[in-house]
């Protein structure tokens, strides 16, 4: 039983899920998980392959680049059950667990055919959860999000199908970016992994999902497509300009976003920029920055969603326009955020410091200054966004008058084993550092390093402060900032439509002169055939059908007495 | 309004006050300690005095004074999207 794949024991719990009572199907989420990680014990190395139709499928494959995913997966999967503890209906429990699995399965996929399907499956297992906000908006974004994710599939099968014809395998294992093949699965990741102009999905859709589906999905999706690249194509050199783009650009979107789970959002892709940057640079020590960063960015991101989560759950909105002051009636939820946010913003003793530095280390090896720069900026943007905003206008800002309470006690338990690691990893990076890819000879707390990271956070804090004293800050405002999902929502139907109204009118001009051809030649055709033989009764159509039908007869005769 | 909310207004500036105090305090202990350290960078310029503070500070003016910018070109109406057919 141990040599079935992580991750597909959850999703057949999660087919159970309908027929348990509340209560029995928490304990059987939790057992699935646990039961799944246990599978890990296997140790690395193939442990499962299906022979099908001459290919060898790879259901089971663990190595050092999956080991510390699987373990943050199943990490996630389990906070979350915790988190939703309070939902009593079973159907955002079963999305959410299949979706857990199916990313799991993908981590340990060793061929492209099995990673393809496990890919789709956590795109079909995860709509749902956006679905589940069962608004108007929430079935809009769900569905352009299933386009989007459907459609890195497709590009990732076909890449695949390109890639088994040329080399008669279909391993999945280390590429390098040249031929078509190569490119479709390359922008497949990309597609997950929200590279710029590709990431619209992401903020279009993770807001829209339901408080607990939101942290679910900010887990995986992009983490999957992280540790894919960096399975795939670890030291192709455009992921540097790609990932330094990923964290300098959404740092200027998210100050202007007014819904903070957008802004979340926002943050997410900035965060990847820095995983696709260190898997750009390709070295171990990039590669396990990659990595680590991935680690605790699953946690602290989950707990900032979480925390974002628990107050839309208790105020009803999550923009910072309308919230404020909150501190007094949720102060566990705000310690949490807090704690969140410094850990996200890489302040010393916290999970982001020993992974971001990592990464930051490893570009200033490559002397490629510019990213390095690029990076230290965003650094100061993830401490405008995250670290300052989000816990800023929630839970201080301006007094609202809400009269509310703290978060139910699950969602209170999750975020406190979420908050606890966040420092814990912080604190004794060591057990972090243990199960990264490649051995790790790195010290984090030096007091060079400690003191320049301490003098750029606290100096952007103050800079914080003169801009909020000198009423210099941007207010927040009501209103939809403009992203690169604008290009299909917007620009491409104003576009579109007048072009399909143009071509439809010419191709109906075209059918009624085709139409005109038509009467007018089988006009010609009834005076032609009208004659004796044919008969006045039989229509010219249909002599000319029995005409073809002779000549087709005779030719088939002839054809067949010359051979 | 009730009083409420205005008790929790002013403890809310006298937060702030004690709050920007607080980082005034790391802040001149932070600039003590470059005094006496010797930080080093990856760049050269990394070296200078203060350099991440100085960087930091600029960085976040930077960020918010073009998302200030930003606004008037991306920024649209809560309902910009509702009711479009396209959207569909």
């Amino acid at each position: 039983m141990t040599n079935l794949p992580p991750g597909l024991l959850m999703i057949i719990a999660a087919a159970l899920l309908p027929f348990v009572p509340h209560i029995v199907r928490q304990i059987v989420m939790l057992g699935a998980i646990a039961l799944s990680a246990y599978g890990l014990v296997l140790g690395f190395g193939t442990h499962l392959v299906w022979d099908v139709i001459g290919f060898e499928l790879v259901l089971y494959r663990a190595d050092s680049l999956s080991f510390p995913f699987a373990v943050i997966f199943h990490i996630a999967a389990a906070l979350n059950v915790i988190y939703s503890w309070h939902d009593k209906h079973w159907s955002q429990h079963c999305a959410a667990l299949s979706y857990a699995g199916a990313a799991i399965a993908a981590l340990h996929a060793g061929d492209l055919i099995t990673l393809f399907i496990w890919w789709e499956a956590t795109a079909v297992t995860s709509v749902f959860l956006i679905l589940a906000a069962g608004t108007s908006t929430a079935r809009r974004a769900a569905m352009r999000y299933l386009i989007f994710q459907v459609l890195s599939g497709v590009l990732l099968l076909a890449g695949a199908a390109m890639f088994a014809a040329k080399t008669g395998s279909i391993t999945f294992g280390s590429m390098t970016l040249g031929d078509a093949a190569s490119w479709l699965i390359f922008i497949a990741f990309g597609i997950k992994a929200a590279f710029p102009l590709l990431n619209g999905w992401l903020q279009d859709a993770y807001p829209e999902a339901t408080v607990t589906g939101t942290v679910a999905l900010s887990a995986f999706t992009t983490k999957l497509a992280i540790y894919a690249l960096a399975r795939g194509f670890a030291g192709t050199e455009y992921l540097i300009w790609i990932g330094a783009a990923m964290t300098a650009l959404p740092v200027f979107f998210a100050v202007i976003e007014n819904d903070l789970r957008r802004v979340l959002a926002f943050s997410l892709n900035n965060q990847l920029g820095f995983m696709v940057v260190a898997v750009g640079i390709g070295s171990e020590l990039a590669l396990n920055g990659a990595v680590a960063h991935a680690f605790v960015h699953i946690i602290y991101k989950a707990l900032l969603f979480m925390s974002m989560g628990a107050v839309l759950h208790q105020v009803g909105t999550i923009k910072a326009s309308e919230l404020g002051g909150l501190y007094k009636t949720m102060p566990f939820t705000m310690i949490c955020c807090v704690i969140g946010a410094m850990s996200i913003s890489a302040f010393p003793l916290f999970s982001g410091f020993v992974a971001k530095s990592l990464t930051m280390t490893a570009l200033g090896d490559t002397g490629i200054m510019w990213a390095y720069f690029v990076l230290l900026f965003a650094s100061a943007g993830v401490l405008e966004h995250s670290g300052i905003k989000i816990p800023y206008f929630a839970f201080f800002a301006h007094d609202r008058g809400f009269k509310t309470t703290e978060a139910p006690l699950n969602m209170r338990v999750a975020m406190g084993i979420a908050a606890f690691l966040c420092v814990a990893i912080g604190v004794f990076p060591a057990p972090l550092y243990d199960i990264l890819p490649y051995a790790v000879d790195y010290h984090p707390y030096d007091a060079s390093h400690v003191t320049g990271q301490m003098q750029l956070l606290i100096f952007a804090m103050l800079a914080f402060v003169v801009l909020i004293r000198m009423r210099l800050y941007p207010p927040e405002i009501p209103s939809v900032v403009l992203n690169s999902d604008w290009f299909y929502r917007r620009l491409a139907p104003q576009i579109g439509r007048p072009l399909l109204r143009a071509v439809m009118m010419v191709w109906g001009s075209f059918l009624c002169q085709m139409q005109e051809f038509a009467e007018a030649f089988w006009f010609v055709i009834d005076k032609l055939v009208r004659s004796p033989a044919a008969g006045p009764t039989i229509p010219g159509p249909a002599a000319l059908v029995q005409l073809i039908l002779l000549l087709a007869v005779l030719l088939i005769g002839y054809v067949a007495a010359i051979g | 309004m009730t009083d409420r909310p205005t008790k929790t207004s002013s403890d809310l500036q006298r937060l702030g006050k004690h709050f920007t105090r607080f980082l005034l305090g790391i802040a001149i202990i932070l600039a003590i300690l470059e005094l006496f350290l010797h930080r080093h960078g990856v760049a050269p310029i990394e070296d200078s005095f203060m350099f991440p503070a100085i960087f930091g500070f600029l960085a976040f003016m930077f960020i918010v004074q073009v998302g200030k910018w930003l606004r008037l070109m991306i920024m649209r109406p809560e309902d910009y999207y509702e009711g479009d057919a396209s959207d569909d």
